[in-house]
């Protein structure tokens, strides 16, 4: 039977896929109608799959021998409980466009690209063998070009696209120098067995795998230094922003760092450089989200800060702390950018400036983001509260005092940009114009469910870290009921520290007038926060290199034939040689 | 002996279908070397591919290149190669004798003695083959048609 | 006895192989390129039975034989069909001037 529903996660979306291209953009009503039961087959096939990841549990679809093992998929606590909320996430982003997309052309290549996408991601999740992984990871990068540049008229998107293609593409090469090197030494893609005999390998070669799958998670999840591409994102439709960049690609990043923790924590250096990576990515995103003025920019700069609290929980050790708040980080993620979607729908614009006042004609609106906005500065009640307080928890205990320090301070950042963000848009004197109406039916069919789990996600503390604790044989995860769970927040000396910080952020956005002194005395960074610190500057250049050997090498391609052949002898030879050489040596 | 003298035909038929000024001389050196061909494939114990070797290589394909050199027409073509023929010489000999070392080792004929028949393992042991050949007979079948409906129409739309 | 027929037939792939990849370098006429193809082709179909039939699995060996033949078949015809056509339009099989030609 766990078969069967794990196949069935991967492949309802993609049949979805494939029907709603076919149907064909004339009959939208069909095609939509299509879309949302595929994605919610899809749903409610990986929440029936929860019982069976019971861990230990492995399957093979196809024996490929030699060449690449056995193609098996493992629905483990840690997959099924992604693939569950890639499905459910896709399946209200769907609802959702629904409204949002309403209008547009061509949407059969969105939904289609939409299904295709969250199949895909179940499948990197619940996949047991690298190279499985690695082809699932590259699907997603794939899939969210496509999404990204879907108005492929407009050049800052096709941009935005090309610029997370190759960043999360580059990233993928390291995925895969890992993947092989793993495999000529272990003789085996399959990760459960590379978990059990990780420390077979040399130190050096580990240590390349190691900082390999290091450079490709932190690529995917738009960490320092690979940060560039998700702001850049958010030229896609808001739903795909809400998909793909707050509740599922961008997890698959922290996904890979949770699921080879086990293998890479005795190497030297790696793990400090795990907890260095977040703490600065954290801190540095919430500093550029303060001077944004792009709402989107906003979240997308939240989302890459979050992301680095998961990765720093991750190099502390704190693998259920991780992985618990990526589950409500998913939540109040794409609640935030499904709200902020039904904004940018209503105002026709995402520049925060122009914005203002908006509470009073879209309540729900601003009630939803309200609940977003209190869960992701970790106000008490909410999912994210515990789930941060875990992740500072597990910093404290596992990672260096100075790391804590910056994600304290993170913190307060996080709330200051937060109820900057608020207020800027629903709160104050309205600078553009008011929309007439609220967001429409199927918006708040998406919205609600998501506002609910943002207040409830939390509770599911227990059975989450049980499952994890059951299916997880090489991670270590201690069972923790809710209960406790809470009680350990409550009463963590730490918490309060926190919550202190974030009262300071919070108060610092409502006194801002009187703290205008201090504000001028930060200027220069703030300017170098909104040129995010001179990376985009770095990516031109990048660019521009590129494109200049692209045209020097311009005159190697004749175009004629024999030339052609000529290359491909010489390469004969030179695969030859190797191997010859390899033979003999 | 035998095989001796096939080898050296065929190589002789090869390296005059290269070299011949006219396609279709070219065409008919090319049959004689699929036929010296099937001739030593038969000599090495494998009668059935000898056999659809010798109908298709040295037939049907010749016969298609007859065809497609009276459509086509002769041309008076440039002689001078594009690549050297020197460095062309020199990537062949180093590519071969590459290949050479790599294979040494191994060459050691015992013709004739079967192990199970052709047609089992043909059709049974091997099906995913027989699966892809229809496969490709289909979409070669298919690109004909592409090209050749693709040049009646030419004048239209 | 054995060894020396290997060999002479090993000779014999090894020319077939260098004969059709010479042709593919040196040729300037498309349909000359599809009979140097044919060339090399029979070359690997040769080596395909030789391995067969010293590794006493001449079965194995005579059904890729087989395969390779019906690959190279359809290659070769529809690689003819491409070069009439592109008599036909471009009015030359010369790949110097097809790499220049703008249609």
């Amino acid at each position: 039977m766990a078969v069967v529903l794990t196949l069935m996660t991967i492949a309802l979306p993609w049949v979805g896929a494939l029907a709603v291209w076919l149907i064909g953009d004339a009959r939208s009503r069909l095609q939509s109608a299509l879309a949302v039961a595929f994605s919610a087959a899809a749903g409610l096939v990986s929440l029936a799959l929860i019982p069976y990841a019971t861990g230990g549990y492995e399957f093979s679809v196809f024996d490929a021998g030699e060449a690449f093992g056995r193609f098996t998929f493992a629905p483990d606590g840690l997959g099924v409980y992604l693939a569950v909320i890639a499905t459910i996430i896709g399946c209200l982003a769907v609802v959702f466009s629904l409204d949002y997309m309403k209008g547009e052309h061509q949407l059969g290549r969105y939904y289609a690209f939409v299904l295709f996408f969250v199949g895909a991601m179940a499948g990197l999740v619940l996949a047991s063998n690298l190279f499985l992984v690695f082809l699932f990871w590259e699907i997603t990068a794939l899939c969210s070009y496509a999404l990204i540049s879907f108005h492929n008229d407009d050049p800052k998107a096709v941009a935005g696209g090309i610029k997370a293609l190759i960043i999360t593409g580059l990233g993928g090469i390291g995925l895969l120098v890992g993947a092989l090197l793993a495999y000529s030494y272990l003789g085996t893609f399959n990760i459960s067995l590379f978990l059990q005999n990780a420390g077979q390998m040399p130190a050096g070669a580990l240590a390349t795998v190691a900082f390999g799958f290091l450079a490709a998670a932190a690529a995917k999840s738009a960490q320092f230094p690979f940060q560039t591409w998700l702001p850049d994102a958010m030229e896609a439709p808001t739903p795909v922003s809400a998909l793909i960049h707050a509740a599922t690609m961008v997890n698959a990043g922290v996904y890979l760092l949770a699921r080879f923790y086990p293998a890479f924590a005795a190497v030297p250096a790696w793990r400090i450089t795990v907890i260095s990576i977040g703490v600065i990515t954290a801190l540095m995103a919430a500093s550029m989200a303060v001077v944004s003025n792009d709402l989107k920019r906003v979240l997308a700069y939240s989302t890459v800060s979050q992301l680095g609290y998961m990765v720093y929980a991750i190099g502390a050790g704190g693998i259920f702390a991780s992985q618990f708040h990526l589950l409500n980080h998913s939540a109040f993620k794409a609640l935030l950018f499904l709200g902020a979607g039904a904004v940018i729908h209503a105002t026709g614009t995402r520049d925060l400036r122009l914005m203002g006042g908006l509470g009073r004609a879209m309540p729900v609106t601003r009630a939803v983001f309200i609940i977003g906005s209190l869960a992701l500065v970790g106000i008490p009640v909410l999912n994210g509260f515990w789930s941060k307080e875990l992740v500072l928890e597990a910093g404290f205990l596992g990672g260096p005092l100075w790391a804590y320090l910056l994600a304290i301070l993170t913190a307060g950042l996080t709330a200051l940009y937060t109820y900057r963000c608020l207020y800027l848009v629903f709160y104050g004197p309205s600078h553009g114009k008011i929309p007439p109406h609220d967001a429409g039916y199927a918006m708040r069919a998406a919205l609600y469910p998501l506002a609910i789990a943002a207040l409830v996600t939390w509770l599911l503390a227990g059975p989450f870290s049980r499952m994890l604790a059951a299916s997880l044989p090489f991670h270590e995860v201690d069972l923790l009921p809710t209960w406790e769970m809470a009680v350990e927040v409550l009463s963590a000396p730490q918490t309060f520290l926190a919550l202190a910080v974030i009262a300071l952020g919070l108060a610092a956005w409502r006194w801002r007038e009187r703290l205008s002194p201090v504000a001028n005395a930060f200027h220069g960074l703030a300017q170098a926060a909104s040129n995010s610190y001179g990376f985009e500057w770095l990516n031109r250049q990048v660019v521009t290199l590129t494109q200049e050997a692209g045209e020097a090498l311009r005159s190697t391609q004749t175009g004629q034939l024999n030339w052609n052949v000529v290359a491909i002898a010489g390469a004969l030879v030179l695969v030859l040689a190797i191997v010859i050489l390899g033979s003999v040596l | 002996m035998v095989y001796a003298l096939i080898v050296l035909g065929m190589l002789a038929c090869a390296l005059l279908a290269v070299h011949a000024r006219r396609l279709m001389v070219s065409a008919l050196w090319l049959a004689g070397a699929s036929a010296l061909a099937s001739l030593l494939i038969y000599l090495l114990g494998a009668p059935e591919v000898a056999v659809i070797e010798l109908s298709v290589g040295a037939g049907l394909v010749t016969v298609l290149f007859v065809f497609a050199i009276n459509i086509a027409g002769e041309e008076s073509a440039a002689v001078r190669p594009l690549v050297h023929r020197p460095l062309a010489w020199g990537l062949v000999a180093l590519a071969l004798l590459l290949l050479g070392w790599l294979t040494w080792p191994r060459v050691l004929i015992s013709p004739a003695p079967q192990t199970a028949s052709f047609v089992q393992t043909f059709w049974r042991d091997r099906f995913l083959d027989v699966l892809l050949q229809i496969a490709l007979i289909f979409s070669g079948v298919l690109g004909i048609l592409g090209l050749l409906t693709d040049g009646e129409h030419k004048g239209a739309a | 006895m054995s060894w020396n027929i290997g060999v002479i037939v090993l000779a014999g792939i090894l020319g077939l192989l260098g004969v059709g990849l010479y042709g593919l370098l040196v040729l300037r006429n498309l349909i000359k390129v599809v009979i140097a193809m044919q060339i090399l082709v029979k070359g690997a179909i040769l080596a395909l039975v030789a391995a067969g039939a010293a590794q006493d699995q001449i079965s194995l060996g005579q059904s890729l034989a087989l395969t390779v033949i019906v690959a190279d078949t359809i290659v070769s015809v529809v690689g003819l069909a491409l070069a009439v056509q592109v008599r036909s339009h471009c009015g030359t099989l010369d790949v110097r001037a097809l790499s220049r030609l703008k249609k």
